[in-house]
Parts: C-alpha cells; structure tokens; sequence
C-alpha cells in the first residue's frame, strides 16, 4: 500500500479510470481512522494524549494499491476534486431512459456506423 | 448478502452504521465501467449494506452521499451533517466538550 498525498492520489485515481475503462473495475474505500496501530493506540490512551483522526481513503484496481489520509482542514479541497473524477469517468453508466430516444439511437446507430467507427461508445 | 432497493433508506442506515462503529465502519465504491455497474457497500464486518445500480442519476446522489462521509470521517462521527444532507435536523444533540476518550 502507496500512501501519497492527496494530488498524486488523485492524479493515480485517474490513471485507475483510466486503465480500467476495458475491463477490471475500480474499488474507493473510505474509513475513520486514527493511523496508529493498537499497540500505539493503547499507548495514547494510557498516557492522556488525544488520537487524531483524519479519513483514510484507498484505492485499488485489483493490482496496485494506493492511499492517503484527508483532515479535517483538506477535506472539502479532495472532496470537490474526487467529485470532479467520478463525474469525469463514470461516463457508462445509464442515462434516465426515454422510450422515444432509445429507438431512436437504435435506428441512428446502424445509419452511422458506416460514418462513424466509434460509435460503440453508445450506451447499451 | 441483500441489496437495499431505496436509496434513501441506504443513506439512513450506513449513517447509523457509521455512528454505531465509527472505527470500524468502511465504505466502499465500486465502479465497473466495461459493464457500467456501480455498486457501494458499507459495513463494519458485522452488518453489511450494499446499493447496486446502473443509472447515472444514481451517480449524482452518490456524490452527496461521498461528502456525507467525508465530513463524518474528516471531523468525526459527532459531526452535524444537516448542512451537507440539506435536511433540518429536528433534535441536535447537545454541544459536547474537546477530549472525548474512545
């Protein structure tokens, strides 16, 4: 596990989209954590001191992983920009259906196909 | 394991989750995009709730679910989250003291 900063994490999570736009999928987890280990968690406690907690997120796309940890003063900052990449990639998913439309695209499709090549990027 | 069919009622659940095991809840995202599938699961090992879908509308309540737990997770479980839900919350609990110990 990679523990970036949030830029490069966010510059890796594109790269994930990206790569995976075939095949393979994309997990995002995102976890209340205080980073330490029990051992030190304990070890905190015992002596007074107030555990921080920030919010780990972790990406993988089934090969490498990767993670960083947002605060309190970041978060809104990484939050905008991780909405800007799912909104930028999550490009295949279905749009509200119209009976109309879906014919429509249909019929337009075996027209175009002799235009356009890349016409596949249609949804199903 | 059960997919929860109403979004609303998915939100409303994985916040309880979340605020019942805040250390050990996760969230996860998980997109698919050869398939165009998005699924999200929230648990703590213990209970499990997952939300399948494939509809871009469903990507946009995502996003505010996303900023639910950020600010949850970035400040804490006691956070209100009124502003980021939009809804009013009829009974907000009592302003606690710095230094609560786990």
């Amino acid at each position: 596990m990679v523990r970036l900063q949030l830029d490069p994490f966010l510059n890796e999570l594109t790269t994930m989209f990206e790569h995976t736009t075939e095949k393979g999928s994309v997990w995002v987890t995102l976890k209340h954590s205080s980073d330490k280990s029990k051992v030190q968690k304990n070890k905190m406690i015992t002596a007074g001191k107030e555990l921080e907690y920030k919010c780990l997120v972790r990406a993988t796309d089934g090969k490498k992983n990767i993670s960083t940890l947002v605060g309190t003063k970041e978060h809104q900052r990484f939050q905008a920009y991780y909405a800007t990449i799912l909104k930028a990639r999550m490009t295949s998913l279905k749009k509200r259906e119209k009976k109309d439309k879906k014919k429509a695209a249909d019929a337009d499709k075996k027209q175009q196909v002799s235009k356009k090549p890349k016409t596949t990027t249609a949804n199903p | 394991m059960v997919y929860i069919m109403s979004w609303d009622d998915f939100v409303e659940r994985s916040v309880q989750l979340f605020r019942a095991s805040p250390e050990k809840t996760r969230y996860v995202m998980k997109y698919r995009h050869s398939e165009g599938k998005l699924v999200l699961k929230v648990t703590d090992d213990k209970e499990c709730l997952k939300f399948k879908t494939d509809q871009a509308q469903d990507a946009k309540k995502m996003e505010k679910l996303n900023n639910i737990f950020f600010t949850l997770m970035a400040r804490g479980p006691e956070t209100d989250i009124s502003e980021v839900t939009g809804k009013e919350q009829t009974a907000q609990p009592p302003k606690r003291g710095r230094g609560r110990k786990q």
